[in-house]
């Protein structure tokens, strides 16, 4: 049975088209893809992205549980602040990346669609085979999740709440009142625009703020985004998608997300780990922009001099730049910056440059 | 949503349209299609000269998150293609029935054309 997130009936009167991911049937575009994502990167939008989980962390050892099955050592995460990192099996491969919030005694953890139970599972099996005195719980359907993002984000948003949302610094979190709602707001997003996420329950209390932000916005000319745009806007700043850059297995040193890795403590996953980068000939996650025309799909090969040295992962047409971008997995002795490779694409060898995350720069509105 | 269809035109299920000029036919996509499909953003072309059969893939038409084969409505050789939509793709989304065309085809057989949909039966399809 396909889910639907609670604004399901709000998001088909605005024009939305649905498409199924991850087994949620969500907007992928209300006007169209490139005007969605133009609006993102030079004011405002407004994603529903309530197909991501949520999960709370809780006891008395909940650090403990965090730092045994995630990269990161959740002891020197500070209350208020969120991180992102990813769970690891033993043998060193990604079950999922995601972002936990240090709430006061608690912690929130946000598993992509459709990992709910896989991740929550996990981790209550490992808090068992280790003793750790702390549990997971999978709440996911009392939770509507909102991200604001784009240049004019804070702005709307801060029309809404009194909090001074200067104050929530970049990947802070913290219980807020926003719009009469009692939610949790954190400064993150997958847009690499400023932003902010909102995670409201009960869900039923999210259609009001929904509306809210789209009126607090309108003069900023907000507009609701589709995951169409959410995936052109990520693909541009290279952040990875699980689904894509974690398919077949592949570790975190792979997906170039070592910077994540806090090696000073334990981790399931870690000994791996530290063989992978001992021996250091793995493919690394790569980033392609296309010098001649043509558009990098997932799937697509990766080929020097007529020989195949890799796959694409993802890849779309940028929007900003208007040439085809892409991610995918080569070996180091190719990824050199500025190398020139061939993505095959139905049969024909497209031209496409090595370059360092991101495509679009920080500041591209600005300068366009 | 524009759902735009002309009756001078034959098409097909597929949403592809064909307009008989003599002994060549010109095709397209739908108005329907172009608006279903959103922000074309690369058309890729046969090379003139390819022969096709009917039902067989004609082109590639891509929108920034899709990529939609264009089936050939009827057999025969490619005579011309519309290369100015290679720089500028936005073209089919701005006039599928006009400067929007696609490819032309030297036609072979010409009842070809007459099982194709007429206006009101492809209005019918798309509803």
């Amino acid at each position: 049975m396909v889910k639907r997130s609670p604004l399901y009936e709000l998001q088909k009167k605005l024009g939305a088209r649905f498409i199924e991911f991850a087994g949620f049937e969500m907007p992928i575009q209300y006007s169209s893809i490139k005007d969605e994502h133009l609006t993102v990167r030079k004011s405002v939008g407004l994603f529903d992205v309530s197909h991501m989980s949520n999960v709370w962390i809780t006891g008395e050892e909940a650090e403990e549980l965090i730092s045994l099955t995630t990269v990161e050592d959740a002891f020197g995460v500070d209350d208020k602040k969120s991180q992102y990192t990813a769970i690891l099996r033993k043998d060193g491969t990604v079950i999922d990346d995601t972002i936990f919030m240090h709430l006061g005694d608690k912690y929130m953890m946000i598993p992509n669609a459709g990992m709910d139970e896989i991740v929550t599972d996990w981790l209550n099996k490992k808090a068992e085979e280790h003793k750790v005195c702390a549990k997971a719980e999978n709440v996911s359907k009392d939770y509507v999740i909102l991200a604001v993002q784009g240049p004019k984000s804070r702005e709307t948003l801060q029309k809404l709440t009194d909090v001074d949302l200067k104050n929530v610094g970049f990947f802070g979190c913290q219980y807020i009142n926003l719009g009469d709602v009692d939610c949790i707001i954190s400064h993150t997003g997958y847009t690499g625009e400023l932003g902010f996420e909102l995670q409201i329950a009960p869900s039923k209390k999210a259609e009001d703020v929904f509306n809210k932000i789209l009126e607090a916005g309108n003069e900023l000319g907000i507009k609701p985004i589709g995951l169409g745009a959410r995936d052109t806007l990520r693909l541009e700043k290279c952040f990875i998608l699980a689904g894509n850059e974690f398919e077949g297995g592949r570790t975190p040193l792979e997906a170039t997300m070592s910077w994540t890795i806090n090696w000073d403590h334990d981790f399931v996953g870690k000994e791996a780990l530290l063989k992978q980068k001992e021996k250091g000939d793995y493919e690394r996650l790569t980033c392609l922009e296309c010098t001649s025309k043509g558009i990098p799909r997932h799937g697509c090969e990766i080929q020097k001099n007529g020989k195949k040295i890799g796959v694409v992962t993802s890849g779309t047409l940028s929007p900003c730049l208007n040439t085809g971008i892409a991610m995918g997995y080569c070996h180091p002795d190719y990824r050199e910056k500025d190398s020139i490779l061939e993505i095959i694409i139905r049969g024909k060898p497209v031209e496409a440059k090595v370059v360092k995350p991101p495509f679009v720069p920080k500041d591209w509105a600005q300068q366009n | 949503m524009s759902n735009e269809v002309r009756n001078d035109l034959k098409y097909t299920e597929s949403h592809e349209w064909l307009k008989l000029k003599g002994d060549l036919a010109q095709i397209g996509i739908t108005d329907h299609a172009q608006s279903e499909l959103t922000d074309i953003v690369f058309v890729e072309l046969p090379s003139v000269g390819k022969e096709v059969k009917k039902g067989e893939e004609l082109c590639v038409v891509e929108s920034v998150k899709s990529v939609s084969e264009i089936f050939s409505p009827i057999s025969g050789k490619v005579s011309k293609v519309n290369d100015k939509l290679e720089d500028t793709p936005e073209t089919v989304n701005e006039s599928p029935y006009n400067e929007g065309w696609l490819v032309e085809l030297e036609v072979q057989d010409k009842s070809e054309i007459d099982s194709l949909l007429d206006a009101d039966s492809y209005k019918k399809t798309i509803g």
